[in-house]
């Protein structure tokens, strides 16, 4: 969709706008920073990431599969040695635990990339300078109020207001 | 008539580099400009890196060559002569998978623990880990008379029908390294892929422009990206933690499974993490100190950072050389005559050369440490790294080949010699990996962009409110 770029050279200013457009409700917003920044999170307040998720579901997939393949293998192709379990669970704990790990550590990539929207092939609303130094705040509007988004953003320090149709 | 004379001002001392202070700890980089073009400076390659790769080359051409030689003319060309079937390869391998386990503690268990050192040394970190267990996954190959069917250890549907036994130790490794290296592989992805659309924004040539594009996966900063990243970042970290630990316990039980004297013990697998971690520090050191002395990064990699380094190398070294006390403890204490005899010709039978280094190098001169000027001094930090190295591969040697030569029954005794194809064997590894490193180093940032970003102070508008 379109909108109002804002380029900003200053955190606080960022932070001023990102309040600025949630308070007078302009349109959904995406900011850009070259770094993680905690005070920004604050102002966004977004609801957690669900990675976690894809993570607990992967690691107990895992471990399931890890536990079924050798213990089915030890059924398939019995090795018999008298008086020891054909399948036992102490040694196949190893194959368990790594598989949790592999599984549970690729299934957290694949909802990163599922929830970041990864890989990417349009970069709309994005400027080489937010990997550098400088922040973005982005407001996704209709036309008729992008006049409005680009005061309020300029009023709060961004050096640089553009539209993006 | 008394006047009063204003209060002088406190004076504020000059920020000076390479001495943190609270709420500065790298005062020498003032904004995120002068980061983003002081590490992509590094990425131009120089002579003396073309020289350093042509070495690393060459020795990796020797290693090749011997392997062919060891294919051709069969396994008896590295030495072996029964009882002593594991030797130089065995102990290169759980070298280069030692060295591989700071990375991980360095990038994923500092990072859990909010250590603030680890921030512009663990990407070399990671860097060395992923790099170190692709090497040591060679040498279990390079041990198996018919390389080419290394993939048997892997279950797979198979006209054989024929399984992998899950119950032995070398099942159990192939999957712990395997997993080993996937994960550290993807934890150094990820975290390298806001610095790869740093170096696609910055990038002039279209081909180059072209390939951190499609790395970079269309990153571009954004807080939904940053908010994912860091919550899939804390949980790689997670699993990677526990990982760590298990990785080369599992390589220990390689041994610790065994009957032999001197590894059937159950104090193997927190000695081998404890040596692990260790060698990796020292091998930190090792590659560390130069590049940021070569490329100019003092005022990043600072010496409060090798102080706190050093320190945690300390530490392992102290648990390492108290593993091999407890191993003599407890040979003298069992009371078992073939423990107390391996043991005592651990020491002063003929492995005494190998026994001595390794107690010299891992526990003794690493007590020089307790100094803070030695741990702040980076010239001695790289000298004892390089006897870091050489007494945590010898550390492993004496596991091995002192086992295997004296074990219960006398008349098996023997001793074991490495051949030149050893040797040539070990300088290729020392190419490979140095190879893989060098052509990072010049391709990719090694230290984190985003993150040295983030404990510089951000920019704020000036107090007078103009911005």
């Amino acid at each position: 969709m379109a909108g109002v770029l804002g380029a900003f050279r200053e955190v606080d200013c960022t932070i001023a706008a990102i309040e600025a457009v949630k308070r007078g409700r302009l349109g959904d917003m995406t900011v850009f920073s070259p770094a993680p920044d905690p005070e920004i999170a604050a102002a966004i307040d977004a609801p957690e990431s669900v990675v976690r998720r894809f993570t607990l579901i992967g690691g107990l997939c895992g471990l399931t599969f890890g536990y079924w393949i050798a213990i089915w293998v030890s059924k398939y192709w019995s090795l018999v040695v008298g008086g020891k379990a054909i399948a036992s669970w102490i040694p196949y704990t190893i194959i368990g635990f790594e598989l949790m790990v592999l599984i549970g550590g690729l299934s957290t990539v694949a909802g990163l990339f599922i929830h970041a929207r990864l890989p990417k092939i349009t970069v709309a609303g994005y400027d080489p300078r937010f990997s550098e130094a400088e922040y973005g705040v982005y407001v996704e509007c209709a036309p008729e109020r992008a006049r409005d988004v680009a005061a309020v953003l300029r009023t709060s320090g961004a050096v640089e207001v553009r539209d993006e149709r | 008539m008394a006047t009063m004379a204003p209060p002088t001002p406190p004076r504020v001392p000059k920020p000076a580099p390479n001495i943190p202070r609270a709420g500065l700890r790298l005062p020498a980089v003032r904004d995120y400009a002068q980061v983003d073009r002081e590490v992509t400076a590094v990425l131009h390659p120089t002579l003396a890196w073309f020289g350093a790769l042509s070495v690393a080359v060459t020795c990796l051409g020797i290693g090749i060559f011997a392997w062919m030689y060891q294919i051709y003319a069969g396994m008896g060309v590295a030495g072996y002569r029964p009882p002593v079937m594991w030797g130089v390869y065995v102990v290169s391998f759980v070298f280069w998978v030692g060295i591989g386990h700071a990375g991980t503690l360095i990038s994923a268990i500092l990072y859990l623990f909010r250590a603030g050192f680890r921030t512009t040394i663990y990407r070399v970190s990671e860097v060395m880990t992923v790099f170190a267990v692709m090497t040591a996954g060679l040498f279990p190959i390079l041990h198996l008379g018919r390389p080419w069917k290394f993939f048997w250890l892997i279950p797979y549907p198979n006209w054989r029908y024929i399984w992998p036994n899950f119950k032995s130790p070398l099942v159990w490794d192939v999957f712990a390294i395997l997993t080993y290296l996937t994960i550290s592989s993807t934890f150094l992805y990820i975290g390298l892929i806001p610095d790869i659309a740093v170096l696609r924004d910055r990038e002039t040539n279209p081909i180059r422009k072209a390939v951190f594009g499609a790395l970079a996966l269309g990153w571009r900063n954004s807080d939904r990206e940053w908010r994912h990243f860091a919550r899939a970042y804390l949980f790689l970290a997670a699993l990677a933690t526990p990982l760590v630990l298990s990785v080369h316990s599992v390589v220990s039980f390689d041994f610790a499974m065994a009957l032999e004297p001197g590894w059937h013990t159950t104090i193997f697998p927190p000695y081998f993490v404890a040596g692990a971690i260790f060698s990796g520090i020292g091998m930190v050191f090792t590659i560390v100190i130069p590049l940021r002395r070569y490329f100019g990064l003092r005022h990043y990699i600072t010496l409060n950072d090798l102080d706190a380094a050093a320190k945690l190398c300390l530490f392992t070294s102290l648990l390492v050389g108290c593993a091999y006390l407890s191993e003599f403890y407890v040979a003298w204490y069992s009371g078992n005559p073939v423990e107390q005899q391996y043991f005592w010709n651990r020491v002063f039978g003929n492995w005494w050369w190998a026994a001595w280094i390794m107690l010299l190098c891992n526990m003794i001169l690493p007590l020089s440490l307790f100094s803070q000027k030695l741990r702040r001094n980076t010239i001695w930090l790289w000298i004892l790294s390089l006897f870091i190295n050489l007494g945590m591969w010898f550390e492993r040697f004496v596991i091995v080949v002192p086992s295997l030569s004296h074990d219960y029954e006398p008349w098996r005794w023997s001793s074991y010699a490495p051949t030149w194809v050893d040797y040539a064997i070990l300088i290729g590894s020392f190419g490979w990996f140095f190879m893989w490193f060098l052509l990072f180093v010049k391709q990719l940032p090694i230290l984190a962009i985003t993150e040295v970003k983030e404990i510089v102070p951000a920019p704020r508008r000036a107090p007078g409110g103009s911005h």
